[in-house]
């Protein structure tokens, strides 16, 4: 059974594509076949950050329309046979994403993937609805400062109710997790930004990780290389512990590379 | 146990006399939307035979032109006509919704408000079933919700009491006729007695709300005093004064 995951968040800028490039690769990693694709219709970076951009022909509008099949769009990845990208259209815009239309290649995607990794745009308006709209698992990207923690509030709201698990009579709702990303301890400790358990106080969701703010992220996207599959890193190792919870493994939670024996119990103890 | 009567500033200043007290309100309107320009015998048989079937529902009720589907219906004397044979059956017209720039000029010659806010809510039939056994005295209904109530979202419980069980998030909206019961921190906005019930109460099991309002009367985090922050409270209406008051 495929599985299909929406990186979502409200707030832009928080690392969803970042997010969505290093899950989906994680996950290829470890074996699953996976396919990622961009919802932000317009504003075309997904493929930058995977590094496939100079390989775009057709897009996922394109499939949509119909102007191009889905096997012509996908762009298999260079470094991992598992992973693919569905790129979008950079010309058109969020109206172009119609629900059939998504619903008739997220079906055809099942046929071959185990993941389907859907990278929503920031927003509450059309593509991010299309974005979440037939997820069954969402990744909430949240920085610990109020307004990105609120927008994922009202996300998270969304993904309760304007969706097709919501929708549909007796269906499991979307399971969501907040994914910490920019965690950054020193300033936290200063107070210029929350702590992990406040901001799960608030959000009252299970924690899927926290990814340190690290200037390796920056450094893999702008060589178009998920940070999961460059050199070693602290937020690399982050987004792998995430992928592992992701397919249900066990994994302590770290903050910024190292163990916090106190803070862990107690957050499990909250979100198991 | 504390009770708080803490006086606003504007009450302070203004010692012991008080010219008049602003209340927020809440009401239920009905919209009443003709589909055709035509207003011919066969309209107003159609109205009657409506207000026949649920009479208590329409008694007196406020109640909206939505003239989105009858650009054409305008003219001072044309509206006028309207709101008379409405009148004449009992229903209050007051405002006009969806109206074009003529529409309103014509409207407001009759005294009538152009209306740009508020929500549809569909006449549903067993709705208008609802309206009538209120009347008939049945126990208000309670609504009671189980999942956290997210920023942006509004619950209402438009016949009786909220219960929420979990977080309620600023940005949310709680809105009930009866009483509002939060078993989680309310962060949001909590509105109970919302047609005016003056009995009504909030309780919470943790206070850090953005507004709480009873029968209109109203206080923001600003003016709700932090030592009752996160501490089991409830707040009701006392000598027309929102009070709070921790629960043992
Ligand atoms: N853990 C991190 N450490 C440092 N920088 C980061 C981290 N995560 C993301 N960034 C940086 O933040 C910026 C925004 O990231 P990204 O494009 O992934 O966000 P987004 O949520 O997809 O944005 P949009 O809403 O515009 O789609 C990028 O410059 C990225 O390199
Ligand atoms: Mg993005």
């Amino acid at each position: 059974m495929s599985k299909i995951i929406v990186v979502t968040s409200g707030k832009g800028g928080v690392g969803k594509t970042t997010t969505s490039a290093a899950i989906s690769a994680g996950l290829a990693k470890r074996g699953h076949k996976t396919v990622v694709i961009d919802f932000d219709v317009g504003l075309r970076n997904l493929d930058m950050i995977m590094g496939c951009e100079r390989r775009v022909v057709f897009d996922f509008i394109n499939v949509i329309q119909g102007d191009a099949k889905l096997k012509q769009a996908l762009i298999r990845d260079k470094r991992l046979d598992n992973l693919a990208v569905l790129p979008t259209s950079q010309t058109r815009d969020k109206d172009a994403l119609t629900q059939e239309g998504v619903e008739a290649v997220l079906n055809e995607l099942k046929e071959e993937f185990d993941y389907i990794i859907c990278d929503s745009p920031a927003g509450i308006e059309r593509g991010a609805l299309m974005a979440m709209y037939y997820a069954d698992e969402a990744i909430v990207v949240t920085n610990p400062e109020v307004s990105s923690v609120r927008d994922s509030d009202r996300v998270l709201g969304l993904l309760q109710s304007k969706t097709h698990r919501a929708e549909e009579e007796g269906a499991e709702p979307i399971k969501a997790q907040v994914l910490i990303t920019r965690h950054d301890q020193a300033r936290i400790d200063k107070g210029e930004m929350m702590t992990v358990e406040d901001v799960l106080e608030i959000l009252a969701v299970p924690l899927l990780g926290i990814i340190p703010e690290s200037p390796a992220v920056l450094r893999a996207s702008n060589m178009g290389v998920p940070v999961v599959l460059d050199d070693p890193s602290a937020a690399a190792s982050a987004y792998e512990d995430a992928v592992a919870r992701l397919v249900g493994e066990q994994v302590e939670m770290k903050i910024g590379g190292e163990r916090r024996p106190g803070l862990i119990s107690r957050l499990f103890g909250r979100t198991a | 146990m504390p009770s708080n009567d803490t006086k606003d500033r504007g009450a302070r200043a203004a010692a012991d006399i008080r010219p008049f007290q602003i209340r927020g309100r809440f009401f239920t309107a009905v919209s009443l939307r003709p589909e055709s320009e035509q207003q011919d015998e066969s309209f107003f048989e159609a109205l009657d035979d409506q207000l026949r079937q649920t009479p208590q529902f329409f008694a007196n009720a406020p109640l909206i032109l939505d003239l989105e589907q009858v650009p054409g219906l305008n003219g001072t004397e044309v509206l006028r006509r309207m709101v008379e044979t409405l009148k004449q059956r009992n229903l209050a017209p007051f405002g006009v919704q969806n109206a074009s720039g003529e529409q309103v000029r014509a409207a407001s010659d009759l005294g009538l408000i152009n209306i740009t806010t508020g929500q549809d809510a569909p006449l549903k039939a067993e709705r208008r079933q609802k309206a009538i056994k209120a009347v008939r005295q049945t126990p208000a209904k309670t609504k009671t919700i189980t999942l956290p109530v997210r920023s942006g979202q509004t619950v209402i419980a438009d016949e009786g009491d909220l219960i929420v069980i979990g977080p309620v998030s600023s940005g949310a909206e709680l809105i009930a006729a009866g009483n509002i019961h939060v078993y989680g921190p309310l962060r949001g906005r909590a509105m109970a007695g919302a047609h005016g019930d003056e009995t009504a109460r909030v309780f919470c099991t943790r206070l850090e709300a953005e507004l709480l309002a009873i029968a209109g009367l109203y206080r923001t985090s600003e003016s709700l005093a932090p030592e009752y922050g996160l501490q089991n409270v409830q707040a009701f209406l006392k000598n027309e004064r929102l009070c709070v008051e921790t629960l043992g």
